[in-house]
């Protein structure tokens, strides 16, 4: 189990990482990712939000959608609906208890509504019949996955100020291009992960 | 006239993907062949413009409050409308899109053409706006998936149009090569408008 | 009238308009995406099962088996479904086999996620054919006695691993040789 566990996580952050090869979460990625700090901030609350986010999900499937045969048309209004919610009470909370954590990425927590890797780590957890656990650790994985392609992404976008970039490429086509041989680098890590 | 400027403005001026780089999650990831581009590019356009009818309808009847659980619903609901006539009519792209059509109720352009386009205007401009940006979303990643199969596998909708002696670039259907093609796509757009802006400067 | 009442009922009305759409699209496509399911189904199973024209289902140990039937009511073999992790996601495989022959008679692919012009190559026939014939008793290692899509030896290896677990499950409920 733990062993099986560690693969979800471990398959999440690299072998097919959420940003860079399954392509969710990209708005953030490419419009958080100017600055480490920032970049730190927001992976730290989608992180959160995306681990929360999985517990429900895990719940809204199988105790009210599956056993009252409502999901294949209610799944989607009742994810989308839970995550605005969960965000928008997630912000309060941190709000109440720490207004220094507030400061530090209370502000980033409207935009994850909108982010779809949330949505999207929802939709897996149904889709392969995970348990409790497993869709924990998928939350997490996907999180951690999130943070760690922001924080590299941020780093080199940081060193790319000092360096030319041709006129047309400014902007976020150079960014597009560095998350293309991120991505390749990514590929590196296929089979890292033994199945079955 | 502002019809029709409205209209424009999705195609180029303000494509959501090329030019303001919204919503390209889907536009990245469905894009391995062209016949995908095309079906998730109408699909969207059909949420998009659905939602931009009953938004614009209801601007004066929703408090402005409860706008974005409105708007969430209402895009949901569409969304889910597609997904479930696509499994019944188009099961083979229904399976190809996989997660991507029911990401539509997260996808950037819809929400943010519902909150800063059709919630301040009337029936006939939304309508516009919102079929200019689905059918901009379109073109462009049908453009994206098509390059992107041509290279990847030889092929146009599934035709093989490359000789024999053609080896397929396999990275570009792999993952890296959507962000490459993507980015150099956007560059490209960029120098184009540079010229064109340059042009009518100069008279 | 009270904001917060207002907001209440705009917020009801909206939810419940949705319900219906919902509801009522649900209505319409439901009988189409079933039918659809048991189509494909059905055919995968006449597919692995040579000879078969029609199919029973029968539920045997939480395993639910497929026993492909000709026009005379002839048993031509049965099939099971099984489903390994491949390079994006699940792959879900129809395998035919005849348990008085204890040999596979083939496989098809039912739903994956693969990478086109690599792991997707696992729905060619070159592929899928190399499994007939086989026997519980074969490793089903890629690269060994199964042979691998070049470059993709993750989704063969998921394909090949599969069959194998879910067999080993199957000959234990129908020994070789025996009735079924």
């Amino acid at each position: 189990m733990a062993k099986e566990l560690f693969f979800i996580i471990i398959g999440a952050v690299f072998v097919n990482n959420f940003v860079l090869s399954r392509f969710l979460g990209q708005c953030p990625f490419l419009g958080v990712s100017s600055k480490t700090e920032t970049a730190v901030g927001m992976g730290m609350a989608t992180t959160f939000v995306l681990t929360m986010t999985a517990v429900a999900a895990y719940f809204l499937q199988n105790y009210v959608l599956a056993p009252y045969g409502l999901e294949p048309f209610l799944q989607i209004v009742s994810f989308i609906l839970v995550i605005a919610s969960l965000v928008q009470l997630v912000e309060m909370v941190v709000l109440k208890i720490s207004p220094a954590l507030y400061n530090a990425f209370g502000i980033f927590l409207p935009l994850i509504t909108t982010n779809c890797i949330v949505m999207g780590a929802a939709l897996l957890i149904p889709m392969y019949k995970y348990n409790l656990i497993k869709s924990i650790a998928l939350g997490l994985g996907a999180g951690l996955g999130f943070t760690l392609a922001l924080v590299l992404m941020s780093g080199i976008r940081e060193e790319m100020e000092f360096h030319d970039v041709p006129e047309a490429l400014k902007g976020p086509a150079i960014v597009f291009i560095t998350a293309g041989l991120l991505s390749m680098i990514f590929l590196g890590f296929t089979g890292l992960v033994p199945l079955g | 006239m502002q019809l029709f400027k409205d209209f424009i403005n999705g195609l180029w001026n303000e494509n959501p993907i090329f030019r303001m780089v919204i919503g390209i999650c889907s536009a990245l990831a469905v894009t391995t062949a062209a016949s995908n581009g095309i079906a998730m590019g109408l699909a969207l356009t059909f949420v998009l413009t659905c939602s931009s009818i009953l938004v614009s309808l209801l601007r004066s009847v929703i408090p402005a409050k409860v706008r974005i659980p409105c708007y969430i619903i209402v895009v949901a609901t569409f969304t889910t409308v597609v997904d479930l006539f696509m499994k019944a009519y188009f099961p083979a792209l229904y399976e190809v899109l996989g997660i991507f059509i029911p990401l539509i109720v997260v996808n950037c352009i819809v929400l943010a053409r519902a909150e800063a386009f059709a919630s301040k205007v009337g029936l006939a401009r939304a309508i516009a706006d919102a079929l200019g940006m689905g059918l901009g979303y379109t073109w462009a990643i049908t453009l994206i998936s098509m390059i992107r199969e041509l290279m990847g596998a030889g092929t146009l909708f599934g035709y093989r149009v490359m000789g024999e002696g053609f080896t397929p670039w396999v990275s570009a259907i792999l993952p890296p090569g959507a962000f490459i093609v993507m980015g150099i796509l956007v560059g490209l757009i960029n120098v184009i408008n540079r010229k064109t802006a340059k042009r009518t400067q100069c008279h | 009238m009270n904001q917060y009442a207002r907001m209440i009922i705009v917020l009801m009305i909206i939810s419940m308009a949705s319900g219906a759409v919902l509801a009522l699209s649900y209505e319409v496509t439901n009988p189409t995406i079933q039918e659809q399911a048991r189509q494909k189904l059905e055919q995968s199973v006449l597919i692995v099962i040579p000879g078969a024209t029609q199919m029973e289902e029968i539920q045997k140990d939480d395993i639910t088996i497929y026993i492909g039937l000709d026009d005379e009511g002839n048993k031509k073999g049965i099939a099971f479904k099984t489903a390994g992790s491949g390079f994006n996601g699940p792959i879900e495989i129809m395998v035919g086999y005849d348990p008085k022959e204890g040999k596979l008679l083939g496989i098809e692919i039912l739903s994956m996620s693969e990478t086109p012009g690599l792991g997707a190559r696992i729905q060619e026939e070159a592929f899928k054919d190399q499994f007939k014939g086989k026997s519980v008793e074969d490793e089903f290692v890629a690269k060994q006695d199964v042979e691998a899509i070049s470059g993709a030896t993750i989704s063969s290896t998921a394909v090949a691993s599969a069959i194998k677990t879910s067999l080993e499950k199957v000959v234990e409920i129908f020994p070789v040789g025996g009735d079924y």
